[in-house]
């Protein structure tokens, strides 16, 4: 437990720094209509990719539960992504109310609608591998985000490998 | 006003033109090849052996404006769409106006009252000339295309028009130039969908014409809307909008109005494209990371699986008659090219080049399907009949060119590319040797959809 707090503390600070960065950075210019997102956008996940996006943020990278990465058009999980999964099944273990959304996502190489599901696929194999370590799969949801929420921009091979992702929504 | 006038609206039929033999451009117009063009209209070209296409030089016309008796903008402006029309795919040459002895409007429009020899001088080969008249509300706009050596009018149009459809009347009298020297309907009267960047960090759906002009945002998700396909009758757009937090398929009116929902099953709802009668819509759905092909109605309301397997099945594409969908699959390993039955069954591979090929798209003619290949590390464009065979390289440049869409005519294609930095939209010829850009740089435009031809 006393693990899990300090994780979620880190985690607080990280998100911290990301939104005051991406604030700073003026990459994505505040959303005027920001906040009053109304009953349109309820199926918007607090704190997904797509909500932050909504609020003028980019993504967050890593979280309480760490991001898992890919080869090129590739969903298996090698032993590193396992890893990865494993301690984020143990937090997932010690936090039994916790549910938290898997996004799937792709780097910039390959179309639009391929990589969308690819990423739904990236989603999937992480969700099942999940279930496998024993989490129930009614706490897990997926959806795909492929190329359209990258985490950087530059045409470069470390950065379509940071783009290459799976990323969990802030577990509630 | 000339006989051979054609008053009737939206008549475009190449029978009915031909059973009238204005022109003698059907029987004259050569194919050679896939991907060479001729232009042998005139008896004279014929003669002269005229021909262009690829590695050949353009054809020289010259486009006056409108005699417009003081309206000289309205004139030059039909003038102006013309010849960006005619000289985007390289198959013209449109001689500078500048060098035009003959004034507009101290000159007539007609084959005896044009001085052909003023053409003739400046080496034009084909002519447009025309008037501009003010009529009750309306506008009444007579186009003419005339052979400058043979000095006889090979197509002549005339159009009543509201003040703002000018440019749709200069689209479609270019359709007209192309129909009379290259022996099929021109492209020009259509539009071109995108999804694009340009006003901000939100994805969002444009359209334009062929020339840039007419640039207008369709959607207005504030979101991510991706992936825009046209209706039958071009009015209307699918899409698909992240708008309530899944990717669900849309449909939204040109005409204005707001966007109705068409599915949304959790996951994605994706790539929808109407059949060419426009009684069901090719989606690719994903549930549980498992994506396939299926047939919606126009409502929704599923019509039956296409594909129902644990391979990856996106961006389903018509075959003209309806009847077979071209898909992208990795059932082999790898993304690659497949045909199906729009019943279902077993689909059959038709790309073998490449171990990454994307986004099909079939032509209106049937006949062949264009995709986008991973060749190296970037994309390009190529097209391939529709058995399989004869792949062709179209694209060859830095950056990736993806998502091939076919004119309405069949005869060139637009994609998406970065070869100049961001994402813009850019036609070709379906050989490849005449490459534009339409949309400028820095609006991360992607996925365009070719419309057919207005109605």
């Amino acid at each position: 437990m006393t693990r899990s707090i300090r994780l979620a503390a880190v985690f607080m600070m990280v998100a911290a720094l990301a939104a005051g960065g991406c604030a700073k950075n003026k990459q994505h210019p505040l959303d005027e209509s920001a906040g009053n997102g109304g009953a349109g956008e309820s199926g918007l996940a607090e704190g997904s990719s797509l909500d932050r996006f909504k609020r003028g943020l980019g993504p967050e990278e890593g979280g309480v539960l760490k991001d898992v990465h890919f080869a090129y058009d590739s969903y298996q999980l090698d032993a590193t992504a396992r890893d990865v999964l494993a301690a984020n099944a143990e937090w997932l273990k010690d936090n039994s109310r916790a549910r938290t959304e898997i996004e799937g996502h792709c780097d910039e190489r390959g179309t639009v609608e391929y990589n969308l599901a690819l990423g739904a696929r990236r989603a999937k194999a992480v969700k099942d591998y999940l279930v496998t370590l024993g989490i129930s799969g009614e706490r897990l949801s997926t959806i795909s985000y492929g190329e359209e929420l990258p985490l950087c921009r530059e045409q470069s091979e470390s950065c379509y490998a940071r783009n290459r992702r799976v990323h969990f929504v802030p577990p509630q | 006003m000339g006989g051979a006038l054609a008053a009737k609206r939206g008549d475009h039929g190449r029978r009915r033109r031909g059973a009238r033999g204005v022109v003698a451009a059907r029987r004259s117009a050569v194919v050679l090849g896939a991907a060479v063009l001729a232009l042998a209209a005139s008896a004279h070209a014929q003669v002269r052996g005229t021909i262009v296409g690829p590695g050949s030089t353009s054809y020289p016309i010259a486009v006056s404006p409108l005699k417009s008796g003081g309206d000289a903008h309205d004139g030059d402006r039909f003038a102006d769409v013309v010849a960006r029309d005619l000289d985007l795919f390289g198959l013209f040459k449109v001689i500078d106006p500048a060098a035009y002895i003959e004034d507009a409007e101290h000159s007539g429009a007609t084959t005896d009252s044009i001085n052909f020899d003023n053409w003739k001088t400046i080496g034009a080969l084909a002519l447009v000339k025309g008037t501009l008249e003010h009529e009750g509300d309306g506008v009444v706009v007579e186009a003419r295309l005339f052979d400058v050596v043979e000095r006889k009018q090979l197509a002549g149009k005339r159009y009543r028009i509201g003040d703002g459809d000018l440019r749709r009347i200069a689209h479609r009298f270019a359709d007209e130039i192309m129909l009379a020297l290259t022996g099929a309907r021109g492209p020009f009267d259509s539009r071109i969908a995108f999804a694009s960047r340009r006003d901000g960090r939100f994805k969002e759906i444009w359209a334009m014409s062929l020339d840039g002009g007419d640039l207008r945002q369709v959607t207005r998700e504030r979101m991510i809307a991706l992936s825009p396909s046209w209706s039958p009758d071009s009015r209307a757009l699918l899409f698909t909008s992240y708008r309530t937090g899944n990717p669900s398929l849309f449909e939204i009116d040109l005409g204005g109005g707001a966007p109705r929902l068409i599915s949304a099953q959790r996951g994605l709802n994706l790539g929808g494209r109407f059949s060419p009668g426009g009684r069901a819509i090719a989606v690719a759905l994903e549930s549980g990371g498992q994506t396939d092909v299926a047939l919606l109605d126009p409502s929704g309301q599923l019509i039956r699986w296409v594909t129902r397997d644990r391979a990856l099945d996106v961006s389903p594409s018509w075959s003209p008659d309806g009847r077979s969908l071209v898909f992208c699959s990795d059932r082999g390993g790898g993304p690659q090219i497949y045909v199906v039955s729009a019943d279902g069954g077993e689909p059959r591979r038709v790309s073998y080049q490449g171990n990454y090929n994307t986004s099909p798209a079939w032509s209106p003619t049937g006949d062949r399907i264009a995709y986008a290949s991973r060749l190296g590390r970037r994309f390009q464009v190529f097209v391939v009949d529709a058995k399989g065979d004869d792949a062709k390289q179209i694209t060859n440049t830095a950056g990736d060119n993806e998502d091939p869409s076919w004119s309405p005519d069949g005869r060139y294609l637009a994609f998406s590319s970065t070869r100049d930095g961001s994402g813009a939209i850019y036609v070709s010829d379906v050989s490849g040797t005449h490459q534009k850009r339409l949309t400028p740089q820095g609006g991360d435009d992607s996925n365009p959809s070719w419309s057919r031809w207005l109605e």
